[in-house]
């Protein structure tokens, strides 16, 4: 903090960039203007502790300041929506600070993944129509590759965009490939001179990359878990240890952390779930996901006879895929593309079986939308529900309805065609969760928590 | 459904019910509303065209043509409930013109009792009451005994009938003498008598309206699951401002808003329009007051047929502690009940979400298709008809009213839910 007062001069440099814009906005856009003028601010205290990059950065600025000017509406719009609950822990509310910045500078976002369904006059003005009600709820956003911020890791620059179009999807998937990223971050820095690896590396290298991650599609809870982890490891780094050492003991951490958390655990759950279904049981499963399948598949593997029921959402699709691998396996599959009829299949089903993006500490499950409904169809019916859970996944954050944390579809984010991508289901609902840790009841979730909290 | 109006004037009678039959059966006649009324106007054109000697080959003649109809769409409960409306209309004149037949001394005919007006009751005002409803109760000589209206509608209480003939025979030997003279005045009154209906059916969507406002308040947030018209024209007629929640058809997602015009003229009141593309509305039950279904049919029991999707709704909002409130005319209200839940789902076309050029999945994947549902009457907690507003609990009483013991006893399904 040593070069606050550098970063003075910057800050007033920092001061014009918006003005220059107000003269020509709209009357009606006056409301949207305070909020995008606060997170900029904030940005710029941020970023000033580095001396150098102050420089970058009036060389950047000119340039930058002519963009700016073109998609101001689109910003301000964005400052807007960023201004909602980040899904990061508590810990790296830095984060959360500079998330402003980055939805100011990084711009033309919004641009809908299916631009000919939308005329393009729309969509300037899309992100003003996500209907009241929800506004504080956040969307991902395709931000074009020329508009990331520069300090943006061509790695992570090509995820973000693979995490914007939904093509990395699932909780897990975006964790591991993050991790993955953020170690070709780590190998290809070299901390500058004058400076050491422990203090200069997060703030300036890695959060301009989670900042980008976050534009583009909000984070899950398990990459604000494991991103919190990644920031204590670095700041535990030994200020006396060799830069060489010292990225060889980062990229250690995330490759045991990755096999841990992740690999391991999946192989510990898998095992579990599959051994939770019985000769003769019809599990049904909502959507698709990869460690339900792979239980299932564990489960047939080990000459369990079952068939399965695939309840989809018809928005979405996915559970064609996933009952077209399981029925090529030789199981006896069912598919149903809506909730119709949701009654008649939960009265044949002996067992639900669902995986969570996310577990509250107070046991309810962030799941793929419309599982709260499956769930509630199961206990009607008194059939138990299992859910299929990795613990980097439990956040200590606690929700009791499904409006507190979600995130809207970018493809149907207004007024005319509306969708949620997530839903919470209470506990009451649940009967089980399969972790790596050992199977309990979803109210345990905060246990596991603090077991973990002593493993480390 | 105009199509077969036209061809109703061409054709002979028989033609008409074969070709109404298959139009049911391929489902290119569906809607209680357009099922209904094809209903009526198919048993007009039996009353009108056929050939009948006395009342008891007509209501025969009736109930084969309703037995053949209701087999041919039995999910439909408004088909069986309208060609019972009819059968008991038959009866109803016939017994009438028997009244004023055997006025002078005999005895089998208990006098008519002032008229009865729970109809009445729950009328709206201004509405007018079908006369011959009205007279029908009047010249129903059975009282309201308690044990009646307990009576569970599961079991026929065709043990219960006095002076009407039991159960689905229908060849009722009181009816029989000397009638046959005054078949060509029968004719007409009980031509009259459908019209009636037909005009009934077709008012229900108005009627309904009225009670928009009583439902929706202010800064309300209501739910409605893909909004038949009956349900658009309701919330277009409210005056308030608030937001609806639209539940879309998943399978008919294309670019432009599918419901433009209802948020067009629900703009017209500053109100909103959201289409929510979800199938699970767990997520939004915490913003939404309250959710409108529009019933299919609704059974004696109180639960209701619905499109498929919206059992989930209910089971939802009932979850959520939100009003689920129903939608539909007293011609919906069936005597029948759904006892098995499992038989009341109707499962339709598999290609909605699964191509057929889909090879992995149309060889080795069962893939089902839910049409309609049976959402439980627990789930359900208040019924508006053009009657008005209705618990649970009064439904029967409008049964009652609605139709008589022969016909709700009369078992027009057959073997088909056995």
């Amino acid at each position: 903090m040593s070069e606050q007062p550098n970063g003075a001069p910057a800050e007033g440099q920092g001061a014009p960039a918006p003005a220059p814009q107000t003269p020509q906005q709209q009357p009606s856009e006056k409301n949207a203007a305070p909020a995008k003028d606060k997170p900029a601010e904030k940005s710029g205290e941020k970023k000033l502790t580095g001396a150098e990059l102050k420089a970058k950065a009036k060389a950047d600025k000119a340039a930058r300041r002519a963009q700016v000017k073109d998609r101001k509406e689109v910003s301000k719009a964005e400052a807007a929506v960023s201004s909602s609950p980040q899904q990061l822990g508590p810990a790296a509310s830095e984060v959360k600070g500079k998330k402003g910045k980055d939805g100011a500078a990084a711009g033309q976002g919004g641009r809908p993944l299916l631009p000919k369904t939308v005329p393009s006059a729309v969509i300037t003005e899309q992100k003003v129509q996500i209907p009241e009600c929800f506004s504080h709820l956040s969307m991902a956003k395709r931000i074009p590759m020329t508009q990331a911020d520069k300090d943006v890791h061509p790695s992570v620059l090509a995820l973000g965009q693979q995490m914007a179009t939904f093509s990395i999807d699932e909780s897990i998937a975006r964790l591991k490939a993050t991790l993955l990223a953020f170690k070709r971050v780590i190998q290809s820095y070299t901390t500058p001179p004058g400076h050491t690896l422990a203090r200069h590396f997060t703030p300036h290298v890695l959060n301009p990359q989670i900042e980008y991650l976050t534009a583009c599609r909000p984070m899950c809870f398990s990459m604000g878990n494991a991103i919190r982890w990644l920031k204590l490891q670095v700041s535990k780094i030994d200020m006396d240890a060799s830069e060489e050492d010292a990225k060889r003991d980062l990229c250690l951490a995330i490759d045991t952390f990755v096999a841990e958390r992740i690999t391991v655990a999946d192989e510990v759950i898998t095992e579990a779930g599959s051994k939770l279904i019985r000769d003769g049981e019809v599990i049904l499963t909502y959507g698709r996901s990869s460690i339900v399948e792979r239980t299932i598949l564990l489960a047939q593997a080990a000459g369990t006879k079952f068939s399965v029921f695939v309840v989809d959402d018809p928005y979405e699709r996915q559970g064609q895929q996933l009952a077209k691998v399981l029925s090529a396996e030789g199981i006896q599959v069912s598919y149903c593309g809506d909730f119709g009829g949701l009654t008649n299949h939960m009265r044949r089903t002996t067992k639900v079986l669902v995986s969570a993006e996310a577990m509250f500490s107070n046991g309810s499950l962030y799941a793929r939308a419309g599982t709260c409904d499956v769930a509630l169809a199961a206990n009607e019916l008194h059939k138990q529900v299992v859910v299929l859970c990795e613990t980097i996944n439990i956040t200590e954050r606690v929700s009791t309805d499904s409006l507190t944390y979600n995130e809207i579809d970018p493809e149907r984010g207004q007024a005319g065609a509306f969708r949620l991508l997530f839903d919470t289901t209470p506990d009451k609902y649940l009967q089980l969760l399969v972790t790596e840790l050992g199977t309990v009841q979803p109210r345990s979730a905060p246990d596991l928590l603090r077991k973990l909290e002593e493993f480390n | 459904m105009d199509k077969f109006l036209d061809s109703l004037k061409g054709r002979p009678v028989d033609a008409s019910i074969d070709y109404l039959v298959s139009l049911l059966k391929r489902r290119q006649i569906q809607g209680s509303e357009s099922c209904a009324l094809a209903t009526a106007h198919i048993l007009l054109q039996v009353v009108a065209r056929d050939k009948w000697s006395d009342v008891n080959q007509l209501l025969e003649r009736v109930q084969t043509v309703g037995r053949k109809l209701v087999a041919a769409s039995p999910r439909e409960l408004t088909i069986g409930n309208v060609v019972r409306r009819i059968l008991g209309l038959i009866r109803d004149e016939a017994q009438e013109d028997r009244n004023d037949a055997n006025n002078d001394g005999s005895s089998d005919v208990l006098p008519e009792p002032p008229h009865s007006a729970p109809l009445k009751l729950d009328s709206p005002p201004g509405k007018p009451i079908r006369p011959t409803m009205a007279s029908a109760l009047g010249s129903l000589t059975r009282t309201q005994s308690m044990f009646n209206i307990l009576a569970d509608p599961d079991v026929a209480p065709s043990f219960l009938l006095d002076g009407t003939p039991a159960a689905s025979s229908g060849a009722s030997t009181p009816l029989a003498h000397g009638l046959a003279t005054n078949a060509s005045a029968l004719r007409s009154e009980v031509l009259d008598g459908i019209e009636e209906i037909m005009d009934e059916i077709k008012q229900v969507d108005d009627q309904l309206c009225g009670y928009s406002d009583i439902v929706i308040h202010p800064g309300d947030y209501v739910l409605v699951h893909k909004p038949s018209r009956t349900v658009q024209r309701f919330l277009t007629r409210s005056k308030r401002r608030f937001t609806v929640l639209v539940v879309t058809d998943p399978a008919t997602v294309t670019a432009e808003d599918p419901y433009a015009i209802l948020r067009k003229s629900l703009a017209a009141n500053g109100s909103t329009l959201i289409n929510v593309m979800n199938t699970g509305l767990m997520a939004y039950m915490t913003r939404v007051n309250k959710v409108i279904l529009s019933a299919r049919a609704i059974t004696a029991t109180g639960g209701i047929t619905v499109d498929a999707g919206a059992a989930a709704v209910a089971r939802a909002a009932r979850a959520s502690g939100r009003t689920v409130i129903v939608l539909g005319g007293v011609y919906k209200l069936s005597p029948d009940t759904q006892a098995n839940q499992d038989l009341a789902t109707e499962w339709g076309d598999p290609s909605r979400y699964v191509n057929f050029s889909d090879g992995a999945m149309v060889n080795n994947v069962r893939v089902k298709n839910a049409v309609s549902e049976y959402v439980p009457a627990e789930l359900i907690d208040t019924y508006i008809t053009n009657l008005g507003a209705h618990s649970r609990d009064h439904l029967h009483s409008i049964i009652t009213d609605h139709y008589k013991d022969a016909e709700v006893s009369l078992d027009l399904y057959g073997k088909i839910r056995k």
